[in-house]
């Protein structure tokens, strides 16, 4: 049986605050099978963002597991998590986090080369041309407008072709006419390549075009919703209480 | 990541932040320039030296005794290749003028071969010696042209034989430090020497063999070739083998101490730089926390990471170096133009490739060792940075911390141990410098906890947000503290090590020197050559008793005896000839002031005859307080205790004995009087002519172009010296000042948000003056106590110089310190606070 691309289990997640530890995320499980699209919503400080960093690797839980394609990730070296994020796992992130002092097209390169796949130039050109920035590969990110630079991150997260996607409010920064068209570039991405896409976001017209919508609350999933009844079904293992 | 890959992203991390790593190379550029100048200065002094000890010895090495030197020692040196050897026998005698029938004591030099090896002979006419001597030619001295009225062709009379006076010497090269000397020189041929039968008549003749190696043999050939005379000698008690290695005492202690002050300068630059590279690394990659995020959370492992970034450390270290070595050995280059005059045959600097590559080395070593700790303190910032920009990187834990305490403690003790030639003083100088650093991050973590619970809310505003600044969490405040600290203590330290160097150098130079000796001055005459001396307006005027005599017997044990049990035991030839030589003993009831009593008290037993002798002479004979020395004094034993030892400072040029008698002794033995008077310069001519009429016998030797030689050698070593200092302080301050500011620089935002909030520019820069005055004071206070403790071990214990306090560098140093980081501080933090606070912020989020 194919094991789902991301598994959750009991994943905790507690942070030192004054003298006390403070729990962000609280024993949560959540199984995502392949192929599908999952938003994570939920007020500030609901551990949107903490979930994502956990489930991504990038962050170490304090209880719990995180299965990527079955594999347990959670007790992974540094090296053994950055190695596993090559190639599989790919990010979005809010603020682009394009590194400043490459092209456009040099960013893209970047996972491609560390994953060292063949033709990797060729691959990042394609990918620029497929965001529509084919002319602006030469550009700094300083060099391009906030939906460019959502572009070229959208291009570099998908030119490994992952097979899981982890999107951090990737329109939260854009104007709405930018944010739905880096939005329809990443839906027309996510269709092609059929990659897992985990996004947290607040705004609930982006959350309307996922799978299944997970509501976070003070750490916890308060509710899940499916987008159609044929769907309805939650593959959370333990659902929390809507 | 394959190799090209790790080129290319090796040269795409370089892009950006471009002033930022030229900042960085520079700072490695400065002390590696030090490193490669000073390296040279000294092999280039060494060289000089060596020429000049080369010129003194007009030889490589010379065997000499009071024996004609033995037959197996030219059989030994007929099989050195391509060696010369010259014959030379010096003794005392007497000439005399035919025609008038005048005579004096002159010091015969008759050589066979050539002559001299080194240095110049400078004759009048100037033709070959051996070709004016050939056939019973002499040539003498211009003082024996004078004293007996002679001209050039005259024939003068030595031993009963007639020879004919053919040339008159200008200069000498090897008589520049016979101030004792006794008579004006005289040279004959040494076959006309063994023909008047005067060295067979018991005359006391010194016997020397010259020998000139081929040009380029090295020190060890000259050593070598020394050993094996010295094993050849049959009688070696009575023999000595000098070198030119051995070089001219009095310059070199001056220039050992030049040298290594030099060495602490280099040093010390090395680590301002280092330190600067630290600061640059640490903002560097506080300034990349956010790429090696998003680095790792594309895939890139911690070891790619880490290769990737000490790549680029040691790229860059290599350039500065590169810089470093080109300016040292473009300084090194300008030397001999710098000295041209003083040293003799200061050699135009080839490049020396050696000191280049420790210049490289030494330059990336530095760069690792210091960028070590911010690098991997950085690298340890978690990839979850990528989703919240306040994640910082994990603390580096004990293990860590103490195994990159220990790298860079190790990696300074090696520098410092290569720099300093003794792993000793190198693994202390590592261990001083760890303990202030320690007190410093001790000092600074006390001031960050007391910031932090300072009651601030009653304070003005500046204060409270300068204190709060100080005390905030993840402050970068220790690690500024700790730099500044140790920069002011470089600083410091070699502003104190400077000053005590330079105001030795100017207590050795010879203001109040003696230009002229007089010898063989009868005790009658004595008034009256006084009286003569006077007249010629002598401002300085020394004069003691000299009594010749031999050593006999050390604590009833015969001299000759302890010389040969000396010389199977192979002990130096300075021992053997310090037992068998002719002694000179004064005496006098107080001792001259630049001699001091090390041990024992001088003529503190009325019932013995004390002598009091200077500590290497007393090493060289083996002998300690207590001892009984019998000297045969013209034939009288005389038996006397020592009880007391002196050090002398020889560079003083005054009149200076190793064997001081106690007064009341040798009174009734024969004797002569020997002067040291300073008069004006160009009276030494008239002093000569008024002298040599009244008091013939009495011989005159002016000195005064060796001491201006030696003066001006000294003065502009001193100018050197403090240059030096000087160059390497501004050096320091101005790496200082840089890093400071670019840790200032990365508040654009903490600037951006109170201006926000309403604080005008002049309130924002109020609490950075405040917050960067305290963080200055500290550090300076800290700094300032280890470089002045750092100088007072370095002049006391590795240049012999007594240290003295001088509080006004310390305390000008702490307040520079806190001006220095204010000034910094405010410089970096002019462009944001003529920022709009909307801009920085939008930069700091996109």
């Amino acid at each position: 049986m194919t094991p789902p691309a991301l598994e959750l289990r009991r994943l905790t997640k507690r942070l030192p605050s004054g003298d006390r530890l403070l729990t962000i995320l609280d024993a949560v499980d959540l199984v995502v099978p392949r192929g599908e699209f999952v938003a994570i919503l939920g007020p500030s400080g609901s551990g949107k963002s903490t979930l994502l960093g956990l489930a991504a690797g990038l962050d170490r839980p304090s209880e719990g597991e995180v299965r990527i394609d079955g594999r347990a990730i959670h007790d992974l070296s540094e090296d053994a998590l950055a190695r596993l994020r090559r190639g599989r796992i790919g990010f979005v992130f809010q603020s682009f986090q394009l590194l400043p002092n490459l092209t456009a097209l040099e960013n893209v390169l970047l996972p491609l080369e560390l994953a060292g796949g063949r033709e990797p130039l060729g691959r990042a050109r394609a990918m620029l041309a497929d965001v529509g920035l084919a002319e602006r590969e030469h550009h700094y990110p300083v060099q391009l407008s906030g939906g460019e630079q959502q572009r070229v991150a959208l291009a570099r997260a998908f030119a490994p072709e992952p097979a899981l996607l982890f999107a951090d409010e990737p329109t939260g920064n854009l104007d709405g006419a930018t944010g739905a068209r880096v939005l329809e570039t990443l839906t027309a991405l996510r269709a092609r390549t059929g990659t897992t896409l985990v996004l947290v976001t607040h705004d609930p017209s982006v959350a309307a075009l996922a799978d299944r919508r997970v509501h976070l609350r003070d750490g916890r999933i308060e509710r899940i919703e499916t987008a159609s009844a044929a769907r309805e079904l939650p593959l959370a293992l333990d659902p929390a209480p809507a | 990541m394959t190799p090209g890959h790790f080129w290319t992203q090796l040269r795409r991390e370089s892009r950006g932040g471009r002033a930022r790593l030229a900042f960085f190379a520079l700072c490695l550029a400065v002390g590696v320039a030090a490193v490669v100048a000073v390296a040279g200065f000294s092999a280039s002094l060494r060289t000089g030296l060596r020429t000049e000890a080369k010129r003194l010895l007009a030889a490589d090495l010379k065997v000499e005794g009071r024996r004609p030197i033995p037959e197996p020692v030219f059989e030994r040196l007929a099989a050195e290749p391509d060696a010369a050897v010259t014959r030379v026998a010096e003794l005392i005698t007497v000439v005399v003028a035919p025609a008038s029938g005048r005579s004096q004591v002159v010091e015969l030099k008759a050589v066979t071969g050539d002559f001299p090896f080194y240095g110049e002979l400078l004759l009048e006419p100037a033709r070959p010696l051996a070709e004016l001597v050939a056939g019973s030619g002499a040539v003498a001295a211009p003082e024996l042209l004078d004293r007996l009225g002679l001209a050039v062709g005259d024939p003068l009379s030595v031993g009963g034989r007639t020879f004919e006076l053919r040339a008159v010497v200008r200069s000498e090269p090897d008589r520049l430090g016979t101030a004792f000397a006794l008579g004006p020189r005289l040279f004959v041929a040494g076959e006309d020497l063994a023909a008047t039968g005067l060295a067979e008549q018991g005359s006391r003749v010194e016997w020397r063999a010259l020998v000139r190696l081929p040009e380029g043999s090295g020190d060890a050939r000259v050593e070598a070739l020394a050993a094996a005379l010295r094993a050849a000698l049959p009688d070696p008690a009575y023999y000595r083998v000098e070198t030119s290695v051995q070089g001219q005492p009095e310059l070199r202690r001056g220039l050992d101490r030049t040298e290594r002050f030099l060495g602490v300068v280099a040093l010390l630059s090395l680590l301002v730089g280092g330190i600067g590279v630290a600061q640059t690394v640490r903002t560097w990659m506080a300034a990349r926390l956010d790429s090696i995020a998003v680095w790792k959370a594309l895939g890139g492992t911690p070891r790619e990471l880490a290769l990737l970034y000490l790549g680029q450390t040691v790229l860059l270290a290599l350039a500065g170096s590169a810089i470093g070595v080109a300016a040292g050995l473009a300084i090194e280059r300008s030397l001999p133009a710098l000295l041209a005059g003083l040293l003799p045959d200061l050699p135009a600097s080839a490049p020396r490739w050696g000191a280049a590559g420790r210049g490289l080395a030494l330059g990336v070593g530095v760069a690792l060792v210091f960028a070590l700790g911010p690098l991997v303190a950085a690298l340890r910032v978690p990839a979850a940075r990528v989703l919240r920009r306040d994640v910082e990187p994990l603390p580096l834990g004990r293990a860590l911390a103490a195994l990159l305490g220990l790298a860079t403690f190790a990696g300074v003790a090696a520098f410092a141990t290569l720099q300093a030639k003794s792993a000793a003083h190198g693994a202390l100088f590592a261990a001083g410098l760890a303990l202030t650093a320690l007190a410093l991050a001790l000092g600074a973590r006390l001031l960050v906890a007391l910031a932090r619970r300072a009651p601030r809310l009653a304070l003005p505003l500046p204060l409270r947000h300068g204190l709060a600044a100080l005390g905030r969490p993840g402050s970068a405040s220790i690690a500024a503290i700790v730099a500044l600290g140790l920069g002011t203590l470089v600083v410091v330290g070699m502003r104190t090590i400077e000053q005590g160097l330079s105001d030795r150098l100017r207590a050795d130079l010879p203001t109040d020197a003696p230009t002229t000796f007089l010898i063989d001055i009868q005790p009658s005459q004595w008034p009256g050559v006084r009286a003569e001396i006077e007249r010629a307006g002598a401002t300085r005027v020394d004069s003691v008793p000299v009594v010749m005599a031999r050593l006999a017997a050390i604590d009833g044990r015969p001299v000759r005896e302890l010389a040969e049990r000396q010389a199977t035991g192979g002990a130096r030839d300075e021992r053997r000839w310090a037992l068998t030589r002719e002694q000179r003993l004064t005496y006098l009831e107080r001792l001259p002031e630049d001699n001091e009593i090390v041990a024992g008290r001088l003529w503190g037993d009325p019932e013995l005859a004390e002598v009091s002798i200077e500590e290497e002479f007393a090493r060289d004979l083996g002998i300690q307080l207590g001892a009984r020395l019998v000297f045969d004094v013209q034939g009288v034993p005389v038996e006397l205790a020592v009880t007391s030892i002196r050090k002398v400072r020889w560079e003083s040029f005054g009149i200076n004995f190793f064997l001081v008698v106690e007064p009341g002794v040798l009174e009734r033995a024969p004797q002569m009087r020997i002067a040291a008077v300073r008069v004006p310069a160009g009276a030494e001519r008239e002093l000569q002519d008024r002298l040599a009429a009244s008091y013939p016998n009495v011989t005159l030797f002016a000195i005064r172009d060796v001491l201006e030689k030696v003066a001006a050698v000294l003065d502009r070593i001193g100018v050197g010296v403090r240059f030096l200092g000087g160059f390497t302080a501004a050096a320091g301050i101005a790496i200082l000042a840089g890093a400071i500011a670019a840790g200032a620089a990365l508040r654009g935002r903490e600037v951006a948000l109170v201006k926000s909030l309403g604080m005008t520019r002049g309130g924002v820069a109020a609490l950075f003056a405040t917050e960067y005055a305290l963080a200055g004071l500290l550090a300076g206070a800290i700094g300032a106590a280890g470089g002045t403790a750092l100088a007072a071990a370095v002049l006391e214990r590795g240049m012999d110089i007594p240290w003295r306090a001088a509080p006004a560098i310390p305390l000008v140093a702490v307040a520079g310190a806190a001006l220095l980081a204010i000034a910094a501080g405010l410089a970096a933090s002019l462009r944001p606070l003529a920022a709009r606070p909307l801009d920085s912020l939008r930069a700091e989020t996109g």
